[in-house]
């Protein structure tokens, strides 16, 4: 089942001088399974667009539906769909609250109505999930502990509550490429484990190229470019500079080394990959 | 070139929430010239922020000495003095404006230090123009982008005329169109007023900008020398949680490989070249 929305418009300060509309006729279905990158500048509408998946904003036109149920309602039935959106803010890390990692990890189990029992079990397996010893850290406080591993805490908080679709808001900003890389592959293993789908909020090019399936690129409040990442960063290169966003690395290299005569394949999406043909064209192994 | 900063034998520790020392900094030797853009990289915690901070002594050498202009960090007399001299920018635009128009904004710092109204407005006018903010000079702050923000901030700083300005990630918030606003305002304001830059970052390619790169690692300093030189060293950055360029990266498989390429290759132009030759 999907999370649907239906000619979704939003309006800032509807009625003021400073009336903005953010979202304009936006159509979008997101499955189970699928990887989605939003890219867009600052003021394009991505942040207000991922506030609409979980029920955090109400469009003031149009219908957000998450597993068949309108969620501009109220009710049991559209609280639950509602839990199933699970959603790491910017800097999650500023979102920790709780006296122990453990406390601050079952918030949301608990509000979602588990059982004690069930909830252990459940901080247990993010902890593990997000590389935290549950014996060294479920007793300490979150706030004794160092940038990357409360972030570590926040996301846990948001994986305890086994959502179907989670929202990720930037979470590598401000991390080293170590850690950055760290998060993700955190990341990539829940999302193949339980085949939820992961909506990545991201101002890198290189992130949405390695890790989405399905690249969305916001502007102006409108949904302007929706297609397969490799797709859209080869032949969509003019728009996408045009509303300041850029390619990968990988495809400015790819493009220097094609106008010098070498072939590179238009799929080309990994480092590996293209090494691999490098290699060939100059008669390695 | 004349020394602006001076760090000789610099120790940084602290005391963590279960009563330990632990050494932010470790002995950090290290001189910056006058109209030098520095750039400094390093894993999380790998003591850049500490270091940075204490160039306009919001931090002091528990060991060791830091020197601005000679003058040193630890004396109290020298502070006023020390903080013209070098102006700071954080990675939050919104924690750094303070006023509600933006020109009133980049006014706050001379009118502190008590610099004459007529001069204020020099200084404000030429601190906008240098950011490329002029237009916006009656505009509402809050109303702007975030590259557009941090621009603002640098404004403030530079109506206080300073020799040298540190920044701390100034554009781990901001999106590819700001970050590229940021890199170039502070590139221009190094080549065309000389003003000495020291660069925090977690970007790379921004660090590629500067002439010269410091790689900090546990308290320690681990690296440094031109673009080029630092980040041929590929495996190393990766240890100390780096990482290089692609072109690099690239570059260092292909030679494992086998492949024959010429050394110090950064940018995707050089190892284009360098294969396809």
């Amino acid at each position: 089942m999907p999370i649907t929305l239906e000619n979704v418009e939003f309006t800032y300060m509807a009625k003021t001088p400073y009336e903005r509309k953010a979202l304009q006729g936006v159509s979008l279905t997101v499955d189970k399974g699928e990887f989605v990158a939003v890219i867009g500048h600052t003021g394009s509408g991505k942040s207000t667009l991922v506030q609409h998946l979980n029920g955090l904003l109400k469009p003031s036109a149009g219908k957000v539906t998450i597993d068949g149920l309108d969620i501009s309602g109220k009710g049991e039935a559209v609280k639950k769909a509602r839990h199933q959106v699970g959603m790491v803010f910017q800097y999650p890390e500023h979102q920790i609250f709780a006296e122990t990692v453990f406390e601050d990890i079952a918030f949301g189990p608990r509000n979602k109505g588990m059982q004690e029992n069930e909830v252990k079990q459940q901080v247990q397996d993010a902890m593990r999930f997000v590389g935290l010893d549950f014996e060294t850290f479920a007793s300490r406080s979150p706030f004794q502990l160092s940038g990357g591993q409360m972030r570590r805490v926040a996301i846990a908080g948001v994986i305890a509550m086994d959502p179907d679709y989670l929202i990720l808001d930037e979470p590598s900003a401000g991390l080293d490429p170590r850690s950055r890389d760290a998060v993700f592959a955190e990341i990539m293993a829940l999302y193949k484990k339980r085949r939820m789908a992961v909506i990545l909020v991201t101002h890198s090019m290189e992130e949405a190229a390695r890790y989405s399936n399905r690249l969305l690129v916001i502007s102006g409040g409108r949904v302007i470019l929706d297609g397969s990442p490799a797709e859209i960063y080869q032949n969509h290169k003019n728009e996408l500079l045009a509303v300041s966003m850029d390619v990968p690395q990988l495809f400015k290299l790819s493009d220097e080394l094609r106008a010098r005569g070498m072939e590179i394949q238009a799929d080309t999406m990994t480092a590996e990959a293209l090494e691999a043909q490098i290699k060939t064209a100059k008669g390695l192994k | 070139m004349q020394t602006i900063i001076e760090v000789k034998n610099l120790t940084h520790v602290y005391t963590d929430s279960e009563n330990k020392e632990i050494k932010a900094l470790d002995g950090i030797n290290l001189e910056i010239r006058q109209g030098e853009f520095v750039a400094v990289i390093g894993a999380n915690g790998s003591g850049k922020s500490t270091l940075a901070r204490h160039f306009n002594a919001l931090q002091r050498p528990s060991e060791g000495v830091c020197l601005i202009e000679g003058m040193d960090t630890t004396v109290e007399e020298n502070l006023w003095d020390i903080r013209q001299h070098v102006g700071m920018v954080f990675q939050n635009p919104d924690n750094q404006i303070v006023a509600a128009i933006v020109e009133e904004d980049v006014a706050f710092g001379p009118e502190n230090i008590g610099v004459p109204t007529a001069e204020i407005r020099t200084r404000v006018d030429a601190a906008l123009a240098a950011v490329g903010m002029s237009d916006y000079a009656k505009h509402a702050p809050h109303l702007l982008s975030g590259g557009q923000k941090q621009r603002v901030a640098i404004a403030g700083v530079l109506a206080l005329e300073p020799k040298c300005i540190v920044l701390d990630e100034p554009t781990a918030m901001l999106d590819p169109q700001g970050r590229k606003e940021i890199v170039t305002t502070v590139k221009k304001l190094n080549r065309e007023k000389g003003i000495t830059v020291v660069y925090i970052t977690h970007y790379m390619e921004e660090a590629l900008q500067a002439d010269r790169i410091i790689v900090m690692g546990e308290g320690k300093l681990k690296m440094q020398g031109t673009p080029k030189e630092v980040f041929s060293h590929v495996r190393e950055l990766y240890a100390l949680g780096l990482e290089a360029p692609l072109a690099a990266k690239i570059a260092d498989d292909l030679r494992q490989s086998g492949l024959n390429l010429q050394q110090g290759i950064i940018t995707n132009e050089e190892l284009a070249e360098s294969i396809c030759r």
